[in-house]
Order: structure tokens, then sequence, then C-alpha cells
């Protein structure tokens, strides 16, 4: 099958290149990576590699020929693969509309990511060619995403779509396990539900074609669709929102800014030194237009704008190299200081508990089908932790002096692991919220911490956070109360376990709850049972319903 | 004038034996000044193997042969008095010592320290900071030693002028060389001292050679010639002062002249010059092979080895035996000897000491800090209500205005407004009434009243005898500036133009700065130089120079440049009153700037910047006339471009207040400096140096908080032109400070 090599960005500020030499010639054979043109920019005159192995069966463009980023310059294909002439005229007649609308991707997988295709149809605008099932116009082929770094397929757990179905951009499409966790895929466009081309259990490849939407009206042969799911022609819109955890973690975002391909990144020494500070990647911050290095005001901006992206903890640990000497950020030290002064002066005794969650899953995907605010596990649990404050006050308390101060209203902390670091801001007033405005709550307080807007009303308080790590695969983990707070929930994964269960063995879906807790305020006793009431509140889905 | 050179060795010295009888000597004197010159003499000759042995490093002008003139000369003088040395002065410092030490113990640890300090052992003199050729026990009346021919020579004269002014009777001594005597120093100095009638006698060593020239010839061929008179005392006619020759070899004859020329100098508060034929018995420095002079003339000059002349004398007079004459050479030996192993048995210096008594230690309260800085902000606010008052109110005269708005200043914020010079004059005459050791020297200060009128009046109020005219003698006036201080004057020497200072800079830097590093902390130079400098007057390159990075780059130093007359009355009084030396740099162009200066009685922090316009955006450090354009530039900057600069006056340059900057930097992320000096090595590329070097307490430096590369305004490297438009072009002006802080944003 043929295979198009565009050209790609190659700097931040690039939007075209002037081919300088030509290395390869009709008939080589090329390996990934082997260099196929120089290729001059604004900046500087760089090798453009080849992101696939093939024959070069066509080269599209001659040396000195200035063409926009996007442009197909080369045509990868089997030995002796003949090179239909509509195909060829499908892709120079077409080019700059054949950019991807999904985010700027790095140029070297931009044609990887494209799913093989027999077909030479690859492109969604370039007109059907002669013989291949045509896809109508505004019909889009939702793929598989890579959910992590790490991920190479994906088995669907849960499919909450069906065929007619209208969804928005946003909306959850399907339950999806990887390697690391449960996750829930987000449909990257609206449209309606022409065909579901994965079923319940089948583990798939990223990319897989798993979804078409179109036009209410548009009607897709089942040739065609057939054909898709064959590996037929796919408007392979790769998925640009990336499902959300089922944590509070940010979600992961592709990159949204162009990374520079190599080389050095000019940043002033404040900038380099906010950037740190900010967690984020100069790399990823582009400096204001005519300036030559990026400076403090180009990292703030970038961090309120979100440009860079949120690091999940696949991203955090290829943030750095081994052997790499990092500054210890502000947020970093105070959470150090904190977390210290918690081991020196907050005596802790843990429990752990498991819930069944079963029932809870049901009733969520039920709520997210129908409901406009999305809800989350740690919304269920911000609640449940609630009612449990509410009927255990004693968890509430500080101690004051030859006293112990129970809380005036139930305010819960969410730890957050953003680019800047942790941070754990407080759900003000937890008691008095029903799931739904903790949830919107919940939203607010993650796109806050996310874009470094949290106030210090929003950090201030709490007399108990929950922690979930299990969108990280984490069974079960203790975490070290915030000093001031009485004691800390550690959430783990939702595991689908055997468990014994009216004379029968059962598959049910279990978490793990542990509770670290000052037994300077309060005693086994409380504790337990305050945490067995969360675990009761969790399991009897009815606290949620009414 | 009829003033004869008389030349002493036409006549005959008298028996010792007969000086007894009329009480001027004791036999135990004469014993002693062989004793000494045997000291001074091994002394050297251990001086000399040490060297060769690499014990002693460094450069050592050895005395022996002229033994007698040091020791005679002090013997003859005063407790009390003072003397100044040169390069080669063991001899003093050895002979001034011995006048001093009352036992053998004390006389043992004084040649104990003087051999530590040439091997730069903890235990010298000086802690092994001056050695050989800046050795110096100042608390004993000793103004050091200079390794600039001729430099020592101004330091004496001001040291006699500050004896003079004390009225304690004190004569000074300023040993020479013959080759000093061919250095501007020695002409401006002798020129000074007897116009200002001081007690001053000046002793030309002259041995006959400066270092390899001979001063008169030598049979030698191809040596040169340094004078066209046999004898220097001829000199003195030039000054109007008396002189004499003497035999430098007969400490006897070298003790009753120096006598007799002190009586003279303490009797007439007069100069007086004397010229002692001497020679030395080695080379100019141990690396010396003695081509210029003839084995014949070194033989000739050996029989009259000052040892042997007073040996004989003793012997032939009968007032000693050969056995008494043995036992003191044998003592002044073993004494030698003790102070060798002294110093070899000494500790190095600690080099962690190593900055230690560069400057006399000054600390201000920080209450003190705190206030000035409200105090400060209340100036501008009335300096700028003064402004206001004079554009706003009506009258007849400008006059009648700036009266009434004088007025307003004075009700509103109980300050009175002053001109630039008046600020000067004022904080000087404030000073002087306060403290009487404040004088002040220099070209045209006393009826002229100071070429820029800053010291007009003063001559009115204290006297000639404070407010003193001197001549064109830079050197000279800087010098004996150093000399007065060193003697516990607090002398305010006006150069007339920073310009001008080339001229004394090594009086400024080596005596002035130096002295009390090289003299291991035991001497302060408390003195101010006050000049203006900069452009804006047309007066081309050599009265308009910025010359302030010339100067920060001497360890020693303080330099001050204020901008405002509130700024400048406070930290001219600040400055004399410190005990370091301080360079106050005036601008030409602003002593008629108007301010508003607090009416009672302050003192402004040296080494403390003031803020004087708060900003967020940028930070510009700057000082002296360069801070007003710097404010007018940030006035627009704030008003048209919506860009905050905040403006650092330095105030002083050294020390600098770094801390302000990097605060301000930290801030805005931006620097630039502004300043009319030369930009090379200048004080612009000095604050960024800094700044990026600084340490914050957090860990992060000065650079990491920079988000623009500093910007370094400054002066055009060209000699600074005469022509208006040109001199505008050569230095930063509002308009290029404005478009070059918008470059940087």
């Amino acid at each position: 099958m043929p295979k198009e090599v565009r050209l790609p960005q190659l700097g931040q500020t690039m939007e075209e290149g002037t081919i300088v030499t030509a290395l390869v010639k009709v008939g080589d054979t090329v390996k990934k990576g082997d260099v196929l043109f120089e290729i001059e920019t604004d900046k500087a005159t760089l090798e453009m590699e080849s992101p696939a192995e093939g024959f070069v069966r066509k080269i599209l463009i001659e040396v000195g020929q200035t063409v926009p980023v996007g442009t197909p310059v080369l045509i990868l294909g089997r030995q002796d693969e003949e090179i239909s002439q509509s195909y060829i005229d499908s892709l120079t007649g077409s080019e700059t509309s054949t950019v991807s609308p999904s985010p700027v991707k790095k140029s070297s997988s931009s044609s990887a990511a494209i799913p093989a295709s027999s077909s030479p149809a690859q492109q969604p605008a370039s007109p059907p060619a002669p013989g291949a099932a045509a896809l109508p116009e505004g019909t889009r082929v939702i793929c598989l995403p890579q959910l992590g770094q790490t991920m190479e397929e994906g088995t669907i757990v849960t499919v909450l779509i069906q065929v007619g179905d209208e969804v928005k951009k946003g909306d959850v499409l399907f339950e999806i396990e990887t390697d690391k966790a449960t996750l829930e895929m987000e449909s990257p466009a609206a449209g309606f539900v022409k065909a579901v081309l994965a079923e319940v259990g089948q583990t798939l490849p990223i990319n897989t074609p798993i979804l078409i939407l179109a036009d209410k009206e548009v009607e897709i042969a089942q040739a065609c669709i057939d054909s898709i799911k064959s590996g037929g022609p796919a408007t392979a819109t790769p998925s640009p929102q990336a499902p959300v955890p089922t944590t509070a973690q940010p979600p992961t975002a592709a990159a949204t800014t162009p990374i520079a391909t190599g080389g050095r990144v000019f940043a002033s020494p404040r900038a380099k030194m906010v950037a740190a500070q900010l967690g984020l990647d100069l790399a990823r911050i582009s400096a204001s237009s005519g300036a030559v290095r990026i400076t403090e005001a180009d990292v703030r901006k970038a961090a309120q704008g979100g440009i860079a992206p949120a690091a999940t903890m696949a991203t955090v640990s290829a943030k750095y190299g081994l052997g790499q000497r990092i500054a210890i950020n502000r947020l970093q030290r105070i959470v150090g200081e904190k977390m210290l002064l918690s081991k020196q002066t907050i005596p802790c005794f843990y429990l752990n508990i498991q819930v069944d969650m079963t029932e809870l899953v049901k009733l969520r995907t039920r709520m997210n089908k129908s409901g406009d605010v999305k809800i989350s596990f740690n919304d269920f649990i911000i609640k449940a932790v609630a009612m449990g404050l509410r009927h255990y006050p004693i968890m509430t308390g500080r101690l004051d002096g030859d006293h112990i101060q129970m809380a005036e209203t139930i305010d819960i902390g969410l730890a957050i692991s953003t680019d800047l670091g942790l941070v754990a801001p407080i759900v003000k007033n937890t008691g008095a919220k029903s799931l739904r405005e903790i949830a919107v709550y919940c939203q607010g307080l993650i796109d806050r911490a996310r874009t470094e807007k949290l106030s210090l009303d929003d950090l201030t308080g709490g007399c108990i956070t929950v922690s979930n790590l299990g969108g990280f695969g984490i069974d079960s983990f203790i975490p070290i109360v915030v000093p001031g707070q009485t004691s800390i929930l550690g959430v783990g994964r939702i595991n689908d376990v055997c468990l014994p269960m009216d004379g029968n063995i059962m598959v049910r879906k279990v978490m793990n709850l542990n509770l670290s807790v000052d037994h300077k305020v309060a005693n086994g006793a409380d504790a337990a049972q305050f945490l067995d009431f969360v675990k009761k509140a969790l399991e009897h889905t009815d606290n949620f319903t009414q | 004038m009829n003033l004869q050179v008389e030349d002493m060795r036409t006549k005959a010295v008298p028996a010792i034996a007969s000086l007894m009888k009329q009480g001027t000597i004791t036999l135990n004197n004469v014993k002693d000044w062989l004793r000494t010159m045997y000291e001074i003499r091994f002394f050297e000759d251990q001086v000399f193997e040490l060297l060769g042995q690499n014990l002693i490093k460094g450069a050592s002008h050895l005395y022996a042969g002229q033994e007698a003139v040091a020791t005679g000369a002090c013997a003859a003088i005063q407790m009390g008095d003072v003397i100044g040395s040169t390069h080669r002065g063991h001899g003093h410092c050895g002979a001034i010592g011995n006048k001093y030490a009352q036992d053998d113990q004390t006389r043992q640890a004084h040649w104990n320290r003087m051999m530590a300090e040439l091997m730069g052992r903890q235990t010298g003199y000086c802690g092994g900071r001056g050695g050989s050729m800046h050795i110096a026990d100042v608390k004993h009346g000793n103004l050091g030693s200079t390794g600039i021919v001729g430099g020592n020579i101004p330091n004496a004269v001001g040291a006699a002028l500050a004896e003079r002014y004390k009225q304690d009777n004190a004569v000074v001594v300023s040993f020479f060389g013959d080759g000093a005597t061919n250095t501007g120093a020695f002409h401006e100095s002798m020129n000074m001292a007897s116009v200002l009638k001081v007690p001053l006698i000046v002793i030309i060593e002259n041995n006959l050679y400066g270092m390899s020239v001979p001063f008169f010839g030598s049979p030698v061929e191809g040596a040169g010639c340094a004078a066209n008179i046999e004898h220097i005392a001829q000199r003195s006619a030039a000054y109007g002062v008396p002189a004499k020759i003497i035999d430098g070899q007969d400490v006897v004859a070298v003790f009753l002249a120096v006598r007799e020329a002190a009586d003279y100098a303490r009797k007439n508060q007069q100069m007086i010059m004397i010229e002692a034929k001497t020679y030395r018995w080695y080379g100019h420095s141990r690396s010396d092979p003695r081509v210029y002079r003839t084995k014949e003339e070194e033989k000739a000059w050996k029989e009259r080895d000052p040892i042997a002349v007073l040996s004989k004398k003793l012997l032939e007079e009968q007032l000693c035996t050969q056995q008494e004459l043995d036992a003191i050479r044998d003592r002044a030996d073993a004494t030698i000897k003790a102070a060798t192993q002294f110093g070899l048995d000494s500790p190095w210096p600690d080099a962690s000491e190593l900055a230690k008594d560069v400057y006399v230690i000054e600390t201000y309260p920080e209450s003190l800090i705190a206030d000035e800085k409200t105090a400060s902000a209340q100036v501008m606010k009335a300096t700028e209500a003064f402004e206001t008052a004079v554009k706003t109110l009506t009258g007849q005269t400008k006059k009648e205005i700036t009266e009434k708005a004088k007025e307003k200043i004075r009700t509103e914020f109980g300050m009175n407004v002053l001109l630039m010079k008046e600020a000067i004059i004022e904080a000087q005459a404030e000073e002087m009434r306060r403290d009487k050791n404040v004088i002040i020297e220099g070209e045209d200060v006393g009826i002229y009243g100071g070429a820029y009128g800053a010291t007009k009046g003063l001559l009115q109020e204290f006297g000639a005898k404070r407010v003193i005219d001197t001549a064109i003698s830079e050197a000279a006036i800087v010098g004996a500036a150093v000399g007065a201080s060193l003697r516990g004057l607090r002398p305010i020497a006006e150069l007339m133009y920073v310009d001008f200072i080339t001229i004394s800079m090594d009086q400024l830097m080596h005596n002035g700065a130096f002295n009390r590093y090289m003299f291991g902390g035991h001497a302060k130079v408390p003195m101010v130089i006050r000049t203006e400098g900069g452009v804006g007057r047309c007066i081309a390159a050599h009265h308009s120079k910025s010359l302030e990075p010339w100067l920060v780059n001497v360890p020693g130093l303080y330099v001050v440049m204020p901008s405002t007359p509130y700024d400048a009355k406070g930290l001219l009084k600040a400055a004399i009153r410190s005990d370091n030396p301080v360079v106050y740099i005036e601008h030409k162009a602003t002593y008629g700037q108007a301010g508003a200066v607090p009416a009672q009685e302050y003192i402004i922090p040296l080494g403390v910047a003031d803020v004087k316009r708060a900003g967020k955006d940028v930070t510009i450090v700057t000082y002296s006339r360069q801070t007003m354009f710097c404010l007018a530039a940030a006035k627009e900057l704030a008003e048209k471009h919506g860009i905050e600069a905040e403006v650092i006056d330095l105030r002083t340059l050294k020390p600098m207040d770094i801390d302000t900057v990097a605060a301000s930097v930290k801030k805005t992320g931006r620097l630039m400096t502004v300043a009319e000096s030369f930009c090379m090595c200048g004080t612009g590329p000095e604050i960024v140096r800094r700044l990026i070097e600084y340490k914050f307490p957090d860990g992060y430096t000065g650079f990491d908080y920079l988000d623009t590369p500093p910007v370094n305004l400054a002066a055009a490297d060209v000699p600074p032109p005469m022509s208006e438009p040109l001199e505008n072009a050569s230095i930063p002006t509002p308009d290029k400070i404005i478009a070059a802080v918008k470059a940087m944003m």
C-alpha cells in the first residue's frame, strides 16, 4: 500500500520549507529515520527523516521548491507497487485541506499515526478514489486513541452509545481498560453514531477504528463500514481528547503547541526559573512574535492559557533524564515541608476497607449517560465522606490546646496532581452540596489547579483530604495526613475481584480505601465506624439517587 | 632672600668629648648610636643572606652604608616628632624604633617585628601586608614608606601641616634619596611646604645613584646623568628655604645638623633642607651588579664606613676601649640573630584575613538607614512641591517667586530649599563647626570660594588656617591630605576637576587608599577628596570626564556621587566623618540644581542606595546627574508608554549597595545601568557583574532573575568633545534612556 510522506513542521515557527537537497530517488529503499531531504526553514537548514520504511515510489516536489508544512513530498510503497495517478492527484491537488484538524503532532508521527490502509484514499476531504468504498462527506471514523504513553492496545469494557445516538464532543463513548487503568474515552467530535465497530471484551491496537460518526441524514453503506472495519479507508481522526482517568488527575492532553525539533531552546534565565517552578517544559512554549528568546511573560501566558500539557504520571517521569539535576520548585518544597511536619507531629493509625463498587459503577454509567454534568468516582466518594463526617463529627476534629474543636462546616480536600506539582484544594462546605454540585465544584477546582488559578481560600481549611491513585493502577496506598486536618483517605483502583456472595463466587468491582487518622484527635473505634459508614454509603447507591 | 647653601663638610665636627662637656650628648647616647648602626648593618647583611636563601622574598633595598643618616637624624629629633620613610627604609624604621625602645626587651621585640615583616609573617609590623618597602610602625610617628620614588614627600608636607595646625610643637623629618628629587612630587611638595610654612626637615640622602643612573655623572663609561647640579641642596633656592650639605657618613655631624634644623623648623615653623652625602654598600637591590660605579669609588666610600668613623672617634678620644666596641658589636649581632630566629619561627598570615584592614569597618544603625529612607521620600515630595510652586506662584521677579516657593516648602515640609553648591557649603561648614580637625585645602578654595562656589564663605568663617588655598599642585594637594589625615586631621581636599586626579593618582591610591592595609591596619586616612566631573559646560576632554571607574577600581577608597542637594549634604557630612578615604564627586551641571533639604541636622549613610522612583517593569541603576535624566525618562515612560521603571540612585559607588539593586531586579527581571563614564570595565558593567553573581537567600542568583539581557548606557568611547551637540551625543540623555528601555520590553 502506498503511503505519502508530508513536509513536517521542523520548528515552532515553521510554516513552509524549501527543499535544498533530495537525498533519495525513486526506487530507493528507505528505513524509518533515513534522511530524505534537506529542508531550509525560516530558521535553519534541517534534515527531514523518513517516518516509515519502504521503497520510494514517487517524489512529488523538486529541489528549490518552497511548500507549506503538510504538503505531500514523497510516496513510499512496496518495491514494485504501482501508484495510481488518481492517488497522486489526490495528494497534489488537496494538500492544504489534508492537514488534520487535530492538534499538531510531532512530524515524525504524523503519518505513522494514520492507520494502515489498503486504499489510497486516506484523506477525508480528498475525492474518493475509484473502486474504493467511499465515505460520504462529513463522516468521521473514530479510532482507539493512545490513552497513555505506554498504551499499545485497549480492551473495551463498556460501550456507552449505540447506533443512532447523538453524541456531543466530550461525551463518554467507551470505557477502555489499558495496561494501566480503566479510562473513559470521550468523543472527539459531535455527530450521530452510524456504526460501532468494537464490542465489549475486544482488545484492539491503538488507532483501530471503533466508531463512525456522521450527520444525522448520512447513510453509510455496509460495504463501506466493513471496509473500514477491515482496515479500509478511514478518516482517521485521532481523538484529540484523551479520556478523563477515573481520578481527579487532570486529563492527558496531546501537545497543543509544536514541540521544538531538537536544538537549544533560548529562554531568559528568569523564564527558565519560572518554568522550572511551574513544572513547564520550555520546549513547549513559544517566544512572542519577533523575539529571539522565551521570557517570563511567555511562560506565565503559557501557564495561564493552559497551553502546556498537563502531565500525567507517565509524562512526568519522562520529563526527566537519569543523572539530571532538577530544582525543587516552591510547591514541591511546601509539600515536602508539610509532609515532614505531618510525619513528625501526627501520630497516625491506618485503616483499610474494601468497597464493592459494582452497583455504583453501573449507577454512574447511567447517570453520566443522561445527566448534563459528568460525575467522577471521586465525586461519589467525596459525597460519601461528607455524609460520614456528618455522622461522626469527631472525624472533623482539630486539636486546639487542651480541646478538640469540631469543624463548623464539612470541607473536604481533593488531592490534584498538576504540572506544577501536588495541590489539595478544598471543596468548601461539601456537606451542603448535592452530588451534582460537588461534581461541578470539583471540575472547577481541577481547572483552577491546572491553570494555577487557585486562590488562597481554595487552599485553606479542610477536615480530610481524598487522594485517588486508582487511575494509575494503584490498588491500595497509605496517604499522609495534611497538617491541620484529621485524616486522609487513600482511594485505590476499581478492580474485578472474585467475591463469595450468597454462597456463590461473584466477579465484583472492588475498590480499596485506606484511612490515615490523627490519633491525637480520633481513636480507632471512631475512625473505623466512619470508614465503614463511607463504605456502606458507596455500596448503597440509593444514597446518591434520592 | 640671600639664602646660602651651607656646606657643613667644610667645617670641623666638634669632638664627642666637647659635646659631652656642653651637655649636648652623653657617652651612652653615642654608644647607643653605634649600637643602632651595627643593628641596622647586621639586619641588612642578614636580609641580603636570607634573600639568597629565599627565606625572604620580594624586593629589598638595603640601607647598609647609610646608617649614620637615619641614626643621627632620629637621635636628633624629639619624642613625638614624625618621620617619613622610603623604599630604602629599614634604617629609618630601625632607628626610630630604637629611639622609642626603653629597654633591651622592647628593642629586641622591635627588631623581631621588623625581621618578621620582611619575611611576610603574621608577627611583622604590618602583619606581612607591607614587607620591605612599606615597613612602618605608625604609632611611633612613622608615616610609613612608599614604593613610589618621591611619593612619600607630599605626605610629610601634610603631616607637617597637621603638626602646625595642631600647634603641638612637633616637626616632621622626611627622608628620601637623590632619585626622588627629580620627581614632580618633590617639586610640588617643597614648594607647598615652603609656602604653607610648615615645620618640615627634608633629609635628602644623596647616595649618588638613582638605581643605576648617577645623579651627577660617573667615571664609568656609558653611565648616564640625572641632574646638572652636583648638590641637590642648591635646589632649595627655588623654594626660598635654607639648606645644608652634610657628611652622611659621620653620625655626629648628622646629629648636630638635624638637631639644629629641627630647632629651626620648630621655632620658625618653616621647612629646611639637608643633603647628606652618603653611599650604599649594596646595589639598588640584590639583583643589581653595580656596573655603573667603580670598585675604586666603592673602596673609597667603604673607608668612610659610618661604623668605622664613629668607632675611630670613640677610640681616638679614648671614650671607649676596643673591647667595649666589640661588645656593642656582638650585642647587635645577637639581637639580629634572635630577630631572624623569631621571624623564622613566626606563623604565616592567615589567608582568611586577606581582606582585613582594607577599610575601617563602619556601620550605621539600622534605624538610621530606615529613617533616612523615610526622609528621602519626604525630600522627593518637597522638591516636587517646590518645582510645582515655582511654576504656579506669581511674582514680580523670578527671585521673588523662588523666595515665595521656598517659604511654602518651609511652612509645609519644614525643609529649606538649597542649591547643590549651598548644600555642599552647609555640609562643610557644619562639620567644621562640629570638629576642629576638619580643614579644607585646594586650589581657589579660599577667597575665590571654589571654582564652582562650593566653599564660598568658609574662609570668612573659619580663617586661612582651616581654609587653605594652595598652588596648582594636585599631587601635593592630595598627598598633603593623606599626610594630614595620618596625623589626626580630617582634611577635605578639593580638586577642581576630576580630570586632574590623574596627576594625583599615585598619592590617592598608593598612600591614601593603601596605607591602612599596607601598614597592617595600624593607620587610617580619614580624608575627603572633593571634586567634580561630567560633561555639560563644553569644556572638552581635559575638564569633562567621569573617572569614577578608575576610582572604584582602587581597594581602600570610598566613592560617593550625589545627585540632589539633600544627598549632597548628607553624604558629604558622612564622608567627612568616615575614617576611610572618600572621593566625593559632584557633577558640574548640578551646582545650580535646587532641592529640598531638611532643616535639622542629618547624615546619609555611605553605601546605601536610594530608590528614587518605584516601578515594576525595569530597574534602572544610576547615580549623579544621570539620576535626574533617568527620573525624567521614567516619568515619560510611565505617562506615555505605560512602562513603570524603578530608578535606583546608588549615591555611593563604593561600597556599592547591590542588595537594593538585586531586590529590584528580582521584582522587575530587567536591569539597565546609566552612567556618564566610559563603559569599558566601567561602573555599569560592574553593576551587572555584581547582580549576576548576587546570591539570594532562596538559592537563586541575580542571573536567574534576569528576563532580558542587561543594558548599559554610558559615555561613548571618545574623549569628551567640546561642541555642544557632540557633547550631548557622547552621553546618555533622557531620550536615549527612553528608547533603550522601550527596546528592552
